[in-house]
């Protein structure tokens, strides 16, 4: 029983991570740089439904379509004010991560300055009794988490096999130069992976804030998580990220089964550095420049 | 409101304890912040791993005062010892990853580092904190006046930066300059990159681990909190904003960065507020540097090569 648990649990986790980690994923293959600022479009999403639900008293769908609305719009601010400049300056990858942490740091503190550092809940406690699995207890919420990780991962796939942007966006990851040569707008295509990445992000946020609170201080677990698990699942590929992040989540739950839960990020992080040093291209990537002299 | 919020920081300590406090508090990040220009304004190496090296200085300072009552010289030698060892460990993977990879894997080291000090309970106090360690004191006579001990971290600012300008001026400052501006023909001049790099690595986390010894036995009381991720963002903007590649830079950032939000204090804004203002004003100035003058104020360096793709 115990296992079944742990190996339900693990699916729900990596599945979080997924959610997490497919907008980042895509606007680093894009952008090539890390967007500290993930994090924080991740926090504002629970904020704005927190605001227009438990506030000013919305429908919950309308609440949910506003925060999503409200980061696609965040996430192309980000791009459009800061990045594209910088970009344009021919700023290095470092330096558009120094500003995307900066905008980080803006963000978190902007929430706790709107509405405080303590936590904020959707709904008002109502312990909800899970229902059984295969002799394991999952909540709806959980069984939403699973379900919609997969059809992102699948519509995602679809997306970049089959479509125009997608072709578009991965020739952009693939060698920048040669896409614009070939007459994509690189600027156009950047822009739209972060509105993608931006709203995707949303919806791991919002189905979990209706089971657990926030707090504004969230948002740099979540870059980091999603950094991991693009890392260890390899930029390249959707699947990837899906894969990276059942293996980061099954290692965390049987690693802290039989240690304890506080050395969850602990274990996160070895597995980076381990992934880092021995396989930097991760599971199902090819070898990148950023490897070795 | 003014009644509200207590006292003013000039009631509680007295002007001159006060500006002592915040000349103490500069001295530490011109520490800070100087070792870790060595790495990411010389080198090129940028570190979010600077939180860990102060962090393991302190702790191993706190546990050495705590449980063997040993000196502060014999404190300060074990701290800039195992910090340097740390380094060593940060610095290896810079053999095989660059630019934001390599600044990942730093950031991994942080995270461990903050999470062995939060949650290995029997050994550093956990998130508990080590209270009680003494104020430094050389065979019997205790440096407790303020300004004795501000004397004492003004020495050692003094000394870091002697040290550490030797360094940069001398043929191994040129080889790290050489390797941030192009490894490979670095390499090509017969000059040993790993070595330089790994050795660099050492000698800023050593360095850095001195800042730690001096907080511990300044404030008396550590805690994992004060050696976080973002403490380590904090002391990276200081050398971003001051300039990275020059020295001078990071003292004028430490006065900026340390002073500059303590005027917040006299606006008469509550505790709070004061406290997420001055985090937005540090954000905002990441990104108004980035955008309008990468290199900071006197820098030469901006980290922009490796970059867009």
């Amino acid at each position: 029983m115990i296992f079944s648990q742990l190996v339900i649990n693990a699916i729900i986790a990596g599945s979080f991570y997924a959610l997490v980690a497919i907008g980042f994923s895509l606007i680093y293959k894009t952008a090539r740089f890390f967007h500290f600022a993930h994090g924080s479009v991740y926090t504002v999403a629970a904020y704005l439904c927190y605001l227009c639900f438990s506030l000013w008293h919305l429908p919950l769908l309308i609440a949910f379509a506003a925060a999503i609305v409200g980061c696609i719009v965040l996430g192309v601010l980000c791009e459009l004010l800061i990045y594209r400049p910088l970009r344009g300056r021919g700023a290095g990858s470092l330096e558009l991560a120094i500003a995307s942490l900066g905008i980080f740091i803006i963000l978190q503190n902007t929430l706790s300055l709107l509405f405080g550092e303590e936590t904020k809940t959707l709904f008002s406690v109502e312990v909800k009794e899970g229902m059984m699995l295969f002799g394991a207890k999952i909540t709806s919420t959980q069984i939403a988490i699973i379900a919609s990780a997969l059809f992102v991962l699948f519509c995602g796939f679809i997306l970049l096999k089959h479509t125009r942007i997608g072709i578009q966006l991965r020739a952009v990851a693939n060698d920048p130069t040669l896409a614009v040569i070939s007459g994509i707008d690189r600027n156009t295509v950047v822009m739209m992976s972060f509105a993608l990445g931006s709203g995707l992000v949303a919806i791991p946020s919002l189905l979990l804030f209706t089971e657990i609170d926030v707090t504004p201080t969230i948002g740099l677990n979540i870059f980091m998580m999603s950094v991991v698990v693009m890392i260890i699942g390899g930029i390249d590929s959707i699947p990837g990220v899906y894969l990276g992040a059942m293996f980061l989540s099954f290692v965390q739950t049987f690693g802290t089964y039989f240690s304890s839960s506080k050395w969850q990020e602990a274990i996160a992080f070895c597995l980076l550095l381990l992934f880092l040093l021995f396989r930097p291209q991760g599971f199902l990537g090819r070898k990148a420049g950023k490897i070795t002299l | 409101m003014a009644a509200k919020q207590g006292k003013s920081p000039f009631e509680l300590l007295g002007l001159m304890e006060y500006l002592l406090h915040i000349l103490i508090l500069i001295g530490i990040y011109v520490i800070l912040s100087v070792s870790l220009n060595l790495l990411a304004g010389y080198t090129g190496l940028l570190s979010i791993a600077h939180a860990a090296f102060y962090g393991v200085g302190a702790y191993v300072a706190a546990l050495l005062a705590l449980r063997l009552h040993s000196p502060f010289l014999i404190n300060i030698f074990c701290a800039v010892i195992l910090s340097g060892l740390l380094g060593l460990l940060v610095g290896l993977p810079s053999l095989r990853i660059r630019d934001d990879y390599f600044v990942i894997a730093t950031f991994a080291f942080q995270v461990i580092t903050f999470s062995v000090l939060n949650n290995w309970v029997s050994f550093t106090g956990g998130p508990m904190g080590l209270p009680g360690i003494p104020p430094v004191s050389f065979g019997g006579l205790v440096l407790s006046p303020k300004w004795v001990f501000f004397l004492l971290v003004l020495l050692f600012a003094v000394l870091v930066l002697l040290i550490s300008w030797r360094l940069v001026a001398s043929p191994f400052g040129r080889v790290l300059k050489a390797i941030r501006e192009d490894e490979v023909f670095a390499a090509s001049l017969g000059k040993d990159v790993s070595y330089y790099k790994v050795l660099v690595f050492v000698v800023g986390a050593g360095i850095a681990g001195i800042a730690g010894v001096l907080y511990a036995h300044y404030i008396s009381f550590i805690d994992p909190t004060s050696f976080t991720v973002m403490e380590s963002i904090f002391i990276i903007s200081i050398v971003i904003i001051g300039g990275a590649g020059n020295l001078w830079g990071s003292v004028i950032g430490a006065v900026v960065m340390v002073a500059l939000p303590e005027l917040l204090r006299f606006v008469g804004l509550p505790n709070v507020v004061a406290a997420n203002l001055r985090q937005i004003l540090y954000g905002a100035l990441l990104v108004a540097f980035m955008m309008a003058r990468p290199q900071g104020l006197l820098g030469e360096y901006s980290f922009g090569k490796g970059g867009g793709r």
